[in-house]
């Protein structure tokens, strides 16, 4: 990744924007406040170091070298040097920044960098100065999850780069021979229990009776990272007026209890590991051993699968590390949320299906308010979301890229994950602090849903009028969380 | 509470009297000592004390006239210009504000003792002239410090750093309770003084009031049973591998001392690991027919204190255990002899020796295990941090007060209310140590077993 031609052309593109940009009075995105944007002023940092925080698999993996290196050299004549800033993927910029030694860029999802613009610990960027909202190839919802108002003005405080969400993950291999003929109804050459939820609970069920100790789908309820999604696709949101506004905390609206009575009966299906963190902490294992068909899990996590079950290959089947990484490869399979039916209910399920929503990210790149550098920091976020970055990250990390160009040469699973964002079926974490307050009530309800099978008659979500009452306290402990200590 | 107001005003007239008198009785060198720091010594050709009280005078009078003052002044108002991080704008930062201040009254004090110590010397140096002594040189000083008052040179260092890594803390921890430092008021916003409104808020505002008083009974219940059951099992454990017939004492004693080498988040993450849903124990009961047991989940309070006090157990055994083998071997073993001769038992042994020589012994430490158990973090932090129960505010049955402390202060940054909460945990755990000691045997009968 040398190449003299892509520095060129990265650098050329990124002066040009600066420049055309830099005499444009009628800033867009000043909102009439022009002392915000007055540190870009086109006039590179000569000397500057930027100290970037990366994510650790982009670290792990080289890719923040690599991109490093090209910045560098890229940049050498203005003797502007960016450097990993070692101070781990969630760098605590809130209490660094303030005090000067905090990271000047930081990659990091939507809601952890949307979460410090409050407190003014992330400043709003210029955005006629970047290629990539200037090239039109971000999403309208994936710039919203970097835009917030703040004092009545429309801010944008991040650079999308990619979408980040759990997927349902299966092992090809341990389809039922026949699938094609029995387990296909629509002949579209994907498995019926990866498409919609009423076949995987049937299938589970058979898996289960064939060994009583393996399950169709298991996943960690209590993770609302993963579970949350059955519940949007009924109707519930998180937060009012897009996942903006705190004061209205939406988990119990439309039909949300469907959503949690679909969960509760699958649950039924599941082990207890489904109830706290165990089914997350052994889904390599279990899924390299059969003892899960399928589970739900974030890409990152596939890797790790993959190679758990190359070595079960190599012990089994005798096979050499890289025949059975192919192998591995080639059968751990990962899919969007299979549909739900429209009544919310696996055992007595309507025909109409819908599809089923989930919770996803935006990760990208924001800069830190404390920033000595603010232009040299611009320009390596520009460098950094530049078409052959995104690119070149795509192919080392292997995860789903933000801009459509990138994406429209990409796998069939980032593009599926592409047209998700964009027409709302992923929905984003939301860019508001109040997010923290959520994460860990509505994992416990998640996870007292999946223990109530084992209740038997002392259940407590048996009945969707028991289920409506939980989700209405859950929303008004949620709401209490936030609010309760307001001044 | 009205006696004690006449009282305080009957002290503080009486100061005032006594400083007059003082004052009218006092030579010339010790007024002008009064005047200016240094100056009495210094008539008393006292060159090395005068030069050192006139250098703390002047630097003391710099340091408050260039910064000083401000920051005291910052201490009240903790910043009136916000910042702007993104303008650039350089505002006020409260927490360092209250930090400086606070600083500054600590030196305002040492400035104040200083200059007492200063007229007072030049007061004790007049008596010794009077006496027809010759007043002391500088190097006596140095040498006294070296001899007679050895202590004060030791203790100088560990002083100093108790005042700025425990005291100055303490204070600012107490002060923050009289903030609303916290969501949204943290710097670049300028955070102020809300007096008690604080503690007003936890004993009356919606959830926080009930939670608090829960979280207390059960913490409390807590600190007592895990604090006796440890004691006991450790002391009966230590009599135990302490008996001559016991073969192979080291062997049956490195176990527990295993136990308490692993650290204890190693072990704690172990547990968890075992009794979580998926976990082996469960594992083994649904393999037998049997259905799972919710250890640790919402459902399982009582079974998750249980593991709990178990696996504090676990811990904290292992080093009770230690205490009482060293203890219990300097237990003269004559007593025990006489004992027999007069007829007492094992029982009537362990009842009036080795239970009375051990509790006198170790009653220190029984305050501070009490202590550490009732501010014990770490045990239901790594069980059940991830669950939350309904009539519990952002907490769980199984939180004692220190976890809810944390959940309020660092994962939902209600700082002041956490350090409100830290100074009832402080004021409770004070008086119970304190009431526990004074009422216990090596408080009352310090000399028996000298």
């Amino acid at each position: 990744m040398k190449s003299k031609k892509l520095i060129s052309t990265l650098l050329l593109s990124t002066l040009v924007i600066g420049l055309a940009s830099c005499g444009g009075g009628d800033d867009p995105d000043d909102g009439g406040d022009g002392s915000v944007f007055d540190k870009f002023d086109g006039n590179l940092e000569v000397g500057a170091t930027i100290k970037v925080v990366e994510n650790d698999t982009a670290i792990k993996m080289g890719y923040l070298d690599e991109l490093l290196d090209a910045f560098n050299e890229a940049y050498a004549e203005y003797n502007i040097t960016a450097v990993d800033a070692n101070q781990g993927e969630f760098a605590d910029l809130p209490n660094s920044g303030p005090y000067g030694y905090g990271p000047d860029v930081i990659y990091q999802a939507n809601d952890v960098l949307m979460g410090w613009v409050q407190d003014r610990h992330v400043t709003p960027l210029p955005v006629e100065k970047i290629e990539a909202y200037q090239s039109g190839v971000i999403p309208s919802a994936a710039q919203a999850a970097y835009q917030a108002e703040v004092g009545g003005v429309n801010y944008t405080f991040g650079v999308p780069l990619n979408i980040q969400s759990p997927l349902l993950y299966y092992r090809k291999d341990l389809l039922p021979a026949d699938w094609e003929t029995t387990w296909d109804d629509d002949q579209n050459g994907v498995p019926d229990m990866v498409e919609n939820l009423v076949d995987l609970y049937e299938f589970s069920k058979i898996y289960h009776e064939q060994d009583n100790t393996k399950y169709g789908f298991e996943f960690s309820l209590n993770d609302f990272y993963f579970s949350s999604g059955y519940l949007f696709s009924y109707g519930a949101y998180l937060f009012g007026d897009n996942n903006r506004d705190d004061t209205d905390i939406g988990l119990h609206a439309g039909d949300a209890r469907y959503g949690v009575q679909v969960l509760r009966q699958f649950a039924a299906e599941m082990s207890a590991a489904c109830i706290d963190d165990s089914a997350k902490l052994a889904i390599s294992g279990s899924m390299a051993s059969g003892k899960y068909f399928s589970s739900v899990t974030t890409p990152d996590v596939r890797s790790v699968i993959v190679s758990t079950l190359a070595t079960t290959y190599q012990s089994e089947k005798g096979l050499t590390l890289e025949e059975a990484t192919a192998l591995a490869e080639e059968n751990v399979i990962g899919v969007p949320f299979p549909d739900l039916p429209a009544n919310g209910d696996l055992i007595n399920p309507s025909d109409e299906m819908i599809e089923c929503k989930q919770m996803g990210g935006i990760n990208g790149y924001a800069m830190s308010s404390y920033t000595k550098y603010p232009n040299a920091s611009l320009a390596f976020i520009n460098f950094a979301t530049s078409y052959e970055m995104a690119k070149l990250r795509e192919e080392f990390l292997q995860i789903a890229p933000a801009r459509s160009d990138v994406s429209a040469e990409s796998t069939e699973l980032s593009k599926q994950l592409f047209d998700r964002v964009s027409n709302g079926s992923i929905v984003l974490m939301p860019s508001i602090k109040a997010i923290d307050q959520v994460w860990t009530p509505a994992g416990s309800f998640m996870g007292d849903v999946a223990a109530d099978s084992n209740r038997g008659a002392n259940a407590k979500y048996d009945t969707l009028d028991k289920i409506q009452a939980a989700l209405e306290q859950l929303s008004q402990d949620i709401y209490d969380a936030i609010h309760l200590l307001d001044r | 509470m009205k006696r004690a107001f006449r009282r305080l005003g009957i002290k503080i007239s009486d100061s005032w009297t006594n400083f007059i008198n003082f004052f009218k009785v006092a030579n010339t060198n010790t007024k002008a000592s009064m005047s200016l720091m240094g100056l009495g010594q210094f008539m008393y050709r006292q060159v090395g004390r005068g030069i050192m009280y006139l250098g703390v005078e002047i630097l003391g009078i710099l340091f408050f006239a260039i910064y000083g003052f401000q920051w005291i002044v910052g201490l009240f108002t903790l910043g009136t210009v916000q910042g702007d991080p993104w303008t650039g704008k350089q505002g006020d930062n409260s927490v360092i504000f209250m930090l400086l201040g606070l600083m500054s009254v600590f030196l305002l004090i040492l400035f104040i003792a200083l200059y007492i110590s200063n007229v007072r010397d030049a007061n004790n140096t007049s008596k010794l002239v009077l006496k027809g002594e010759k007043p002391k040189k500088f190097k006596d000083d140095l040498k006294d410090l070296l001899d007679k008052k050895f202590y004060k040179t030791v203790l100088f260092l560990p002083l100093l750093g108790t005042i700025i890594f425990s005291v100055i803390p303490i204070v600012f921890m107490i002060l923050v309770a009289f903030t609303n430092y916290g969501e949204p008021y943290i710097p670049p916003v300028l955070v102020d003084w809300v007096g008690l409104e604080n503690f007003v808020q936890i004993f009356s505002l919606g959830e926080i009031g009930p939670t608090f008083f829960k979280i207390l009974g059960w913490n409390i219940l807590w600190a007592v049973a895990t604090t006796l059951l440890n004691y006991v099992l450790g002391l009966l454990l230590a009599i135990l591998l302490n008996k001559k017939i016991v073969k192979g004492k080291f062997f049956w004693r490195l176990f527990p001392i295993l136990a308490y080498a692993i650290p204890g988040f190693i072990t704690l993450t172990a547990f968890k690991f075992m009794f979580a849903q998926g976990g082996p124990i469960n594992n083994m009961i649904t393999s037998n027919g049997g259905s799972p047991i919710p250890f640790l989940t919402e459902d399982g309070t009582w079974w998750a204190r249980f593991i709990g006090l178990m696996i504090n157990a676990w811990l904290t055994i292992p080093s009770v255990m230690l205490l009482a083998t060293g203890i219990l071997s300097n237990i003269n073993s004559d007593l025990y002899e006489a004992a027999k001769i007069d007829g007492a038992g094992s029982a009537r042994q362990f009842k009036d020796i080795t239970l009375p020589f051990v509790i006198f012994a170790t009653t220190p430490t029984l305050i501070t295990s009490f202590i550490g158990n009732f501010n014990n973090f770490g045990v239901f932090y790594f069980l059940r941090s991830t669950v939350t129960t309904e009539g519990y505010f952002v907490s769980n049955d199984t939180d004692l007060l220190i976890n809810w402390l944390y959940r309020l202060s660092i994962d939902n940054q209600f700082y002041s209310i956490g350090a409100a909460i830290s100074l009832i945990i402080f004021i409770i755990t004070s008086s119970i140590s304190l009431i526990i000691y004074i009422k216990s045997p090596a408080y009352k009968k310090e000399d028996t077993f000298r």
